[in-house]
């Protein structure tokens, strides 16, 4: 191949992933089986009083898990994956899972199941750096009956240089200069916090800060965290001239903090034509690069966007959480890390306050959550269960499984609307959830034939999904 | 004790205006000091003292060696990018009235088109841990890194708060380009504009458009400030200084006061009016033109009514009567001003403000008996009122 560009070798290797068609994948070791909906139900805390006859629809990829077999087949996309490897893009993240449901399963059914390619986009810069999304398919059937499908998608992308010193960084190249008087906010930030200086003896608040304060010339001073809601004062839309490290158009904000003080920052998730002078906005944490996170703004209500997320100007960078951005650097459908991408526009105007709006539902991420449902969904991979080795990989603590978030989409839905019948579920993948977090669902019903769900943790939103329900008989 | 009266504008000297001097800007300096001693009819022996801008790479002593003035009893550096402008002259004039130096030449030179340009966005900020470092990192990371911008924020609020169009804001350019046209000195002689042009020019940074934004250009400009009585003894009628000042506002920042003020305001540019209108003893009324920094067009809107020559959100109304036109209520830039004739950092428009007051302006303002000047807006700024002797 010598010669070839990696773009050609990849795009040959799809080409002949996708002429090969469907494979048979792993064997389902166990028909659809009370005992194992049993540990799925008890571990994700779903009722399960209606599975007396048919299986949860979200469990479909369990019955396919290898569990602790160490002769664990590959995934279809191996090849694809591993040539991606060898060109450094190591890294890789889940972006989608969606699937479909043709119908629930019978206890006693035996599975089967294969997969197939289904292709191979790039290269796209995103916020993680620039990479190829590696989509395929898996299907199970009941004899030769089709019973559902799950489409699965990863981005491989190249990890962004890690800096040496911190004057070294290569990263994002617009960075504030950081001193006595600014670091207690620039720390803040960094831990997810946004804090408001505060004169330790006259109690007034100030931003920016700085070492006096102006109504009492104390020099003690403390700081609150700011709510991070606010409306918006001002803006503009920068087109030109260039700025380093930025894709034009990007909206530049003055907001205005509910605690009173003003900030400036960049106005994400919010087309510029859509943007108004006192519309409400929340802050949202970006990561620019290793070593520096910006405070920035989003519509109210709206959702946190993927890591990966492929949206333009100042919106391209990753808001998540520390560790996605090294965790996994294997490849395969069993890594999971946040990520997503812009690539299925998913729709995700959610408004929890909305008249159709369903009640929210807390999901505290213990430890013991953690680890029971990633077992009870036959998932034994380290990062799930083990501490020391998910922090070894990059990450800040274990968390939660894909398949759990599957099944927690569905047992949110089916709590709270008892007589639907599921069709499918689609989900878009964001920041992890951690062992320690809550996970808060909300969601809202857009028609009597969808439901949009939202599932966000202290980081942001761990996972946006579409329910598609079956059309009432 | 006032200073009012005391000193006058006794020359003025310039290069030529273009987009790429070819030559350093020193020697722009050097060439536009001695245009203006000439003018005043002295020589570069007469010179005691140098002012200039903080910014501007040429420092005092350079442009003494290159002029062959003997010594300097007076140097000055004025901060505040482009609000430093009427400062230098307000420095200079303390200077003479003070007895620190008998005649100080004040001088801008740059190439700022074939050069270093302000408007283009700085990569990082190489300011550190200074004050002003840390002024611009709440604002630098997050690509808010030109002067358009930094306008443009405070514009939009306009826009929001008086129902200003984008329209309004080009009526401004659209006059300055119809100024420039008929000035042969200007960059855009014989090159006016329409609003429609204004409206189809690129967005820069919304809400302006590039034809808010004022050129870049290369070149030199000198003022020459003396005693009152000397200029009168001096071949051309001297320009009288009846007010000169200096003003930044409340929680004032380099060009984004946006923490504790009303972005539909520039205090700086209030106070230093009222500084003026005291000094003088004048008002709006008793200004026949009025020279107003026009690097964006929607500080001149503000200007006008910070000045007093309208009410608060007016000025939109007053510049589309006609009200900054030549035959207008107040012309307004007669040269061109920035947008129009050359952007030298505000210090061509107190050049046009002395020929207005001599009587020697291409586009002569009938009976023009007192002249207010204003320096770069949202930053801390400056102002003269020049009047004839």
């Amino acid at each position: 191949m010598e010669g070839e560009t990696l773009h050609d070798q990849l795009m040959a290797l799809a080409g002949e992933l996708t002429a090969a068609g469907e494979r048979p994948a792993g064997a389902c070791p166990d028909p659809v089986n009370a005992a194992m909906i049993r540990n799925w139900t008890q571990a994700l805390g779903d009722r399960g009083t209606r599975w007396a006859e048919t299986a949860p629809p979200a469990m479909i990829q369990v019955w396919s898990m290898p569990g602790l077999n160490p002769d664990k087949p590959g995934s279809i996309a191996d090849r694809a994956l591993t040539l991606l490897n060898d060109e450094g893009f190591t890294g890789v993240v889940a972006t989608n899972c969606e699937q479909t449901y043709d119908r629930y399963l019978r206890h006693g059914e035996h599975l089967r199941s294969t997969m197939r390619f289904g292709g191979a986009t790039g290269p796209k810069r995103t916020g993680l750096g620039e990479g190829y999304f590696v989509t395929w398919y898996q299907t199970w059937y009941s004899g030769d009956e089709r019973v559902a499908e799950m489409m699965f998608r990863v981005l491989k992308f190249r990890p962004r240089r890690r800096s040496s010193g911190s004057h070294a960084a290569k990263g994002y190249p617009l960075r504030p200069a950081v001193g006595p008087d600014t670091r207690f906010f620039w720390d803040g930030v960094r831990d997810g916090e946004l804090r408001i200086q505060r004169c330790a003896e006259c109690g007034r608040l100030r931003h920016p800060p700085g070492p006096m304060c102006p109504a009492c010339q104390a020099t003690k001073r403390d700081h609150v965290t700011a709510s991070g809601r606010g409306t918006l004062h001002s803006y503009v839309v920068h087109h030109h001239p260039p700025v380093p490290g930025l894709d034009p158009p990007f909206v530049v904000a003055l907001v205005e903090l509910d605690e009173g003080v003003r900030m400036v920052g960049n106005l994400l998730g919010c087309p510029p034509e859509q943007v108004r002078i006192g519309m409400p906005v929340e802050v949202s944490f970006q990561e620019m690069d290793d070593e520096l996170t910006l405070p920035q703004w989003r519509p109210a209500g709206s959702p946190t966007p993927s890591p990966a997320g492929t949206e333009t100007g100042a919106g391209a960078r990753s808001e998540r959480g520390p560790g996605a951005e090294t965790a996994g650097s294997e490849p395969g459908p069993e890594v999971e890390t946040a990520g997503s991408e812009a690539e299925t526009e998913v729709e995700t105007a959610l408004h929890p306050e909305a008249a159709e709006g369903l009640p929210e539902l807390r999901v505290e991420l213990t430890p013991t959550f953690v680890i029971a449902t990633a077992l009870a969904t036959r998932d034994f991979t380290p990062v799930h269960h083990d501490t020391a080795l998910a922090r070894a990989q990059g990450s800040k603590d274990i968390f939660l499984n894909i398949l759990t978030t599957m099944g927690l989409v569905q047992r949110y839905v089916l709590e709270h609307l008892p007589d639907v019948a599921l069709e499918g579920i689609s989900v878009r993948l964001g920041v992890p959830a951690y062992a320690g977090d809550t996970l808060t669902l909300t969601g809202r019903v857009v028609d009597d034939r969808a439901v949009e769900v939202r599932g966000a943790v202290s980081l942001g939103d761990h996972a946006v999904a579409t329910v598609r329900l079956k059309e009432q008989p | 004790m006032t200073l009012s009266g005391k000193t006058a504008i006794a020359g003025i000297g310039a290069t030529e205006f273009s987009k790429e001097s070819g030559r350093s800007e020193l020697q722009l300096a050097a060439e536009a000091c001695v245009d203006a001693i000439k003018d005043a009819g002295l020589t570069p022996s007469d010179v005691d003292g140098l002012v200039t801008f903080s910014s501007d790479s040429s420092s005092e002593i350079a442009v003494a060696r290159e002029l062959g003035i003997p010594g300097l009893s007076f140097f000055s550096r004025v901060e505040y990018g482009g609000g430093a402008a009427c400062g230098t002259v307000a420095h200079a004039a303390m200077a003479v009235a003070t007895g620190q130096a008998q005649t100080v030449v004040c001088y801008r030179a740059f190439n700022e088109r074939s050069g270093h340009r302000f408007g283009q966005a700085a990569p990082r900020s190489d300011r550190g841990v200074t004050s002003t470092g840390m002024e611009f990192s709440w604002h630098l990371p997050y690509g808010f890194a030109t002067p358009a911008a930094w306008v443009a924020m405070y514009a939009r609020r306009y826009m929001h708060e008086y129902g200003a169009t984008s329209e309004d804001f080009g009526r401004v350019a659209v006059a300055m380009r119809r100024h420039a046209a008929t000035n042969p000195k200007a960059w855009f002689h014989e090159r006016p504009i329409t609003l429609e042009d204004h409206q189809a020019s690129r967005w820069v940074v919304e809400p302006l458009h590039l034809l808010d934004c004022c050129q870049e250009s290369d070149g030199g400009v000198a003022i020459v400030v003396t005693s009152a009585e000397r200029a009168r003894d001096l071949p051309n009628p001297p320009a009288l200084i009846r007010g000169a000042a200096q003003g930044a506002g409340p929680n004032q920042m380099m060009m984004f006061s946006y923490y504790e003020t009303d972005l539909t305001t520039l205090p700086a540019m209030g106070r230093v009016g009222e500084t003026l209108w005291r000094q003088a003893g004048l008002g709006p009324a008793d200004v026949r033109a009025a020279i107003l920094y026009d690097h964006f067009t929607p500080f001149v809107l503000v200007q006008l009514e910070e000045l007093g020559f309208c009410g608060r959100g007016e000025a939109k109304d007053f510049v589309a009567d006609g009200g900054v036109e030549l035959d207008g209520h107040l012309p307004v830039n007669p040269n061109g001003g920035q947008l129009g004739e050359a952007y030298i950092h505000g210090m061509n428009g107190i050049a046009e403000a002395v020929r207005q007051v001599r009587g020697t302006a291409v586009n002569q303002v009938a009976g023009v008996e007192n002249i207010i000047v204003t320096a770069g807006t949202g930053v801390p700024t400056s102002g003269l009122i020049i009047s004839r002797f």
